[in-house]
């Protein structure tokens, strides 16, 4: 079943690649093929492709790993991380490398198994050292965030 | 030969400064710390580093050596949990555990570290000694393809890509298609049409690299090691003899060599990687000296031949990246990509216009390969310490340095989001068994592919044919259609022939069945 959905999405999204790929064109052409040509053909396949796993999905064959189900009882932990990865990412310039690489480690840290302890304690050693040694030792500009505003 | 070696002589020059002998170091001990941990591989190894060699502002040389080291330094790393704990640090150490696991519940884990270190070198060090030989034949060759060539011979490494990848060839097939896409992004070099950028100024200039790169691999990677958080393995201790002996060093003597010959050739093959290679030889090695059936029961020389060989394989992958600009792996692709971060593109003009670079690099894959020797035999007891770093401590600190590394480059909150966006979509689709590697490939060449049709098409004024016109390309494409059509052919008779013996051999030995 996941197999016949992803086939379905690629359709689309060759559908959507099409659609806008038609409309690309050169104000002054050069050469015989012009910027469309190349989306429209990777379309073209990917619509093939996509078609061909959403009516025969790929057969079982012996030894391989059985599919596994998107859905399982670690998917609330899956999705917890991925938000905070995500907060980290939109986060990192604002709150600086160092506040917000403490506060990614508390969730993640616990996700993984550690005490909230444990994880304050590698979050703070982490958050400082890796500044120290990225920014300091090794001359990579990270964001001091809201460390600029105690100067 | 002569101008080989003269060559090689120069590139030893290079590699031999102390800049860059202390960078294969630190490359070769980071390499065989994240080969060893189990889920990160050569490909996120040197994923990770890449935006921080170029952030560190290392000059080219200098930064291919260092993950150059790593690489080579993971294959190497791959093997200690997969002996100690029966958890491969990659899909190349599978075969690995198979007989590593066994001697070390025999107490011979020591034994089977140090000779998997020992066939890891000679496989390496074959593999690289074939480089020497065969990069700048095949670049000289290379030097007389044009455009058509050039798209054939991409083609051909898709084809191999997803003929090989065993039970999933529509899957992948696929990721190349969506790497390909991925790379259609941004204004196109020939006529400045923006093409899929939805009016964002991030993405003009197109999809970053680095932040493909580490999204697919880093941030997907721990996306799901935490499904496998419960997963409880028990390490086993070491007891016993450290080392091998002259004795079993014999006895698994000509399978490593072997091995590595093999691994070597299926490194070279372009789309086919360390993990056919080791797969293909420990088969190998089983079929011709596996008379008593000790096998899988922890045999040292199940353990030696898969170790040679993809170690061989790795090195081997450099001969197509080097000479024709085609990666020949996944991780050789991320080296492409940190080569294009350079403004450099590897290809057979690269031995005329950089040889310091490429041979700089061939130099210090052998002084690596001495280095990582001479590192994992003593050091084999710091290295299985490091195993037992929580991984509390340790995926924050791997999800930091990603995040660096990609912050690094351009310094926008943009480029972090992609990364994460691109994570969790990786994450779905490894779920899915969608293999990664042609998805990356196809994000490397998918720039070059369409030039190369584009400029051959030109030249004939939008004449398909000049695409078969010429004897390489012809060849090419005749490869392409056997790789495409002959794993096929193979797979459903070994299936029809199996489905045969099964009935047979419950009738024949109904007792021993179970």
């Amino acid at each position: 079943m996941a197999d016949r959905i992803l086939g379905l999405v690629c359709l689309i999204l060759a559908a959507g690649m099409g659609w806008l790929g038609r409309g690309y064109v050169a104000p002054i052409s050069y050469e015989p093929v012009g910027p469309a040509a190349f989306p429209l053909l990777l379309a073209g396949l990917m619509a093939v492709l996509g078609g061909w796993l959403a009516v025969r999905p790929q057969p079982q064959v012996d030894g391989a790993e059985p599919a596994e189900p998107l859905w399982g009882p670690a998917s609330i932990r899956v999705l917890t991380l991925a938000a905070v990865m995500l907060a980290y990412a939109v986060l990192f310039q604002w709150l600086g490398f160092v506040i917000a690489t403490a506060l990614m480690t508390l969730p993640v840290g616990r996700v993984f198994g550690g005490t909230w302890r444990q994880c304050a304690v590698a979050g703070v050693a982490l958050g400082v050292s890796f500044f120290l040694l990225f920014d300091r030792v090794f001359d990579v500009i990270l964001p001091p965030g809201l460390l600029h505003l105690l100067g | 030969m002569s101008s080989t070696l003269d060559h090689l002589m120069t590139g030893f020059g290079v590699a031999l400064t102390p800049m860059n002998l202390m960078l294969a170091a630190v490359g070769s001990f980071i390499g065989t710390v994240v080969g060893m941990l189990p889920g990160l591989g050569p490909i996120n190894g040197v994923a990770i580093l890449m935006p921080l060699a170029f952030a560190l502002n290392l000059p080219p040389e200098s930064a291919l050596i260092l993950l150059v080291a790593v690489y080579l330094g993971c294959e190497y790393g791959g093997r200690i949990s997969s002996i100690l704990l029966n958890v491969p640090g990659d899909a190349a150490a599978i075969m690995t555990a198979v007989d590593g696991y066994p001697m070390a519940r025999k107490g011979l884990g020591g034994v089977a570290l140090s000779i998997s270190a020992w066939s890891s070198f000679v496989g390496s060090m074959i593999a690289i000694a074939g480089l020497v030989v065969a990069a700048p034949l095949l670049a000289s060759w290379a030097l007389a393809f044009g455009p058509a060539e050039y798209f054939a011979l991409m083609v051909f490494a898709f084809a191999c890509l997803t003929g090989l990848m065993g039970d999933q060839p529509v899957k992948a097939g696929l990721a190349a298609v969506l790497g390909l896409s991925l790379a259609t992004v941004g204004i196109d070099a020939n006529s400045g049409v923006y093409r899929y950028t939805f009016d964002s100024v991030h993405l003009a200039d197109g999809i970053q690299f680095v932040a493909v790169v580490i999204g697919l691999f880093s941030i997907s990677e721990i996306l799901l090691m935490i499904e496998q958080i419960t997963a409880g393995n028990t390490m086993i201790t070491q007891t016993g003899r450290n080392m091998f002996n002259l004795k079993e060093m014999a006895q698994t003597w000509w399978g490593t060599v072997r091995s590595s010959i093999v691994g070597f050739f299926v490194g070279v093959l372009p789309g086919a990687g360390a993990t056919i290679a080791s797969a293909m030889t420990y088969s190998m090695e089983k079929r011709l000296t596996d008379t008593e059936g000790t096998f899988g029961k922890g045999d040292i020389r199940g353990v030696a031949a898969p170790e040679a060989a993809n170690n061989a394989s790795a090195a081997g992958s450099f001969v197509p990246m080097l000479t024709l600009g085609v990666p020949g792996s996944g991780t050789t692709a991320v080296m492409v990509g940190a080569l294009a971060l350079y403004n450099i593109t590897p290809g057979p003009a690269l031995f005329e216009q950089r040889p310091t670079l490429v041979w700089g690099l061939i130099a210090s894959m052998f002084i690596g390969n001495i280095m990582l020797l001479a590192m994992n035999i003593p050091m084999i007891r710091i290295f299985t310490r490091i195993l037992s770093v929580p991984n509390w401590a340790l995926v924050p600190g791997i999800l930091a340095v990603s995040t660096v590394g990609v912050y690094a480059i351009h310094a926008t909150t943009f480029d972090l989001v992609l990364m994460t966006v691109l994570g969790v979509i990786g994450y779905v689709l490894r779920k899915l068994h969608m293999p990664m590697a042609p998805l990356i490939l196809g994000f490397v060449l998918g720039e070059l592919i369409e030039q190369n049709l584009r400029r051959a098409l030109s030249m004939t004024n939008g004449d398909w044919s000049i695409l078969t016109e010429s004897g390489i390309s012809r060849g090419f494409w005749v490869c392409t259609v056997l790789m495409l059509t002959v794993p096929f052919i193979v797979r459903a008779v070994i299936q029809r022939r199996r489905q045969r013996a099964i009935p047979a051999a419950v009738a024949a030995t109904p007792e021993q069945a179970g």
